[in-house]
């Protein structure tokens, strides 16, 4: 028989922070996921979407904010529940961030929409996309389960967003001196670069806070 | 480290109850301990112990060692008045004297041999001002004590503690039967007594203990289960007990 505890509503208002950031984990991907469509295949309505949803996820955010402190006001929460209100702000702030930054990467689809992007630093943007999909899908999904693994491997992984950061940087600067022309938007590239490099960092945040809650240690 | 009192490999039993489960504890000096744990876990048995107020009860019998500064108080040698001198203590409910405010402060001091009447007026004006409770009743010292509020009532009991200058204060509860106001004020006072004095407090109040104390040791069953700076208690316990009782997830 399933152990009952007192403080059950205390219980039900936990779940309810959990099922909230789970809401903004997946709209947060999503809106990324949408981004980096428009960004190689332009489309001005997934353009609006993006930005509407960074709009939605910052109302969210506030929601969650008021939420942990009426739960902290009523709760006086300690030990794990504690941590896990303290993560879960955190956690809501890098989401917010990331969802802007997504929106960013939209707004950057509208300027070059009409451009003829060099192959090279295109693939590169593809290459980082990729991995800093899963490494969002991961973050979310290592808080939501407090699995420290799947936390470690965003370390990892960020890394390798870093290398191709690097390597975008290149080719993008190479593409510049082949082309002046090219400048206008190459450097809107270059920030897509950028951007995808700061959503990288956040996931990575967001492995980090999971393993702090877990251990209360550093990672 | 500097320890007030170490308690060593305690049990205590009331007839065949056996109620503390070799309990050792090490009590800081000039700090605040918090006891947390469930009613009937032993709380106050322990601090009881550490006054020998337990050896009012017949039944009381006890193993193990309890140190006040590297001396056994249960030794025979030891004068349990002297003791308790040493070893003040307030309670749960406040409990004045049926007496003045004055005479419920000078009342220690006079049990322990002080008749000079200009020493007893300032260490009971001494007293009051450190209760933080002077200014409240400077001017109806001769009224009687039970016309004060509980939170008053409570800050006397501990003005009459201070007044005979122990090493250690116990305080069992002190606020539970107080209203959040006079519970603050009760706090701002513990803080302020802690460097004069060794605090041991017995409180069902989580945050009160995060608020006052530096060190917490919590008890269940009979036994400590984990103690430590309050900090670590509060934001990561070792045992999963500890866990679940202050989380409140004990069902």
């Amino acid at each position: 028989m399933k152990k009952r505890y007192p403080r059950i509503l205390f219980q039900k208002r936990l779940k309810e922070l959990r099922d909230d950031l789970e809401e903004m984990g997946e709209t947060t991907l999503k809106a990324y996921k949408k981004a980096m469509i428009t960004l190689f295949d332009y489309d001005e309505e997934l353009v609006k979407n993006v930005i509407k949803t960074g709009e939605e996820i910052d109302k969210l955010n506030y929601n969650l904010e008021h939420k942990t402190m009426s739960i902290i006001a009523a709760e006086q929460p300690v030990a794990k529940d504690l941590r896990f209100i303290e993560s879960s702000l955190k956690v809501g702030s890098h989401l917010k961030r990331m969802s802007l930054l997504a929106a960013n990467i939209a707004e950057v689809a509208r300027h070059i929409k009409d451009e003829q992007i060099p192959e090279k630093p295109m693939d590169d943007i593809k290459n980082m996309a990729e991995i800093v999909e899963n490494m969002v899908s991961k973050s979310i999904t290592s808080f939501l389960n407090q699995d420290m693994d799947i936390a470690r491997e965003l370390h990892r992984e960020d890394d390798k967003v870093d290398d191709l950061f690097d390597t975008a940087l290149n080719d993008i600067t190479k593409s510049m001196f082949d082309e002046k022309d090219a400048i206008y938007y190459m450097v809107y590239l270059l920030f897509v670069a950028r951007f995808l490099e700061r959503i990288a960092d956040r996931a990575e945040s967001i492995g980090d806070r999971t393993i702090f809650m877990i251990t209360c240690e550093k990672p | 480290m500097d320890y007030r009192i170490e308690v060593e490999k305690l049990n205590v039993y009331f007839d065949e109850l056996h109620i503390l489960k070799d309990v050792s504890l090490k009590i800081n000096k000039n700090m605040v301990t918090a006891l947390i744990g469930p009613s009937g876990c032993g709380k106050s048995t322990f601090i009881r112990t550490l006054n020998r107020m337990n050896d009012l009860i017949d039944t009381f019998r006890k193993e193990g060692k309890v140190l006040l500064d590297g001396e056994d108080i249960y030794d025979p040698k030891v004068d349990v008045v002297d003791l308790r001198k040493r070893v003040g203590m307030v309670f749960q409910k406040p409990n004045p004297f049926p007496k003045s405010i004055f005479d419920n402060v000078a009342y220690g001091l006079k049990v322990h041999g002080i008749k000079d009447k200009d020493i007893i007026e300032e260490k009971v004006e001494d007293s009051l001002k450190a209760a933080a409770l002077w200014d409240e009743v400077k001017d109806k010292l001769d009224k009687s004590a039970m016309g004060l509020s509980g939170g008053q009532q409570q800050r006397l009991c501990i003005a009459r503690t201070i007044a005979v200058e122990p090493e250690v204060i116990l305080m069992d509860e002190p606020c539970s039967a107080l209203d959040p106001i006079s519970t603050t004020k009760i706090e701002d006072l513990i803080h302020r007594l802690k460097k004069d004095y060794t605090i041991i407090i017995v409180t069902h109040n989580m945050q009160q203990a995060t608020r006052v104390s530096k060190y917490t040791a919590f008890f269940l069953n009979g036994e400590i289960i984990e103690s430590g700076p309050t900090d670590k208690i509060f934001i990561e316990p070792c045992d999963k007990r500890t866990e679940d009782y202050i989380t409140g997830r004990f069902g």
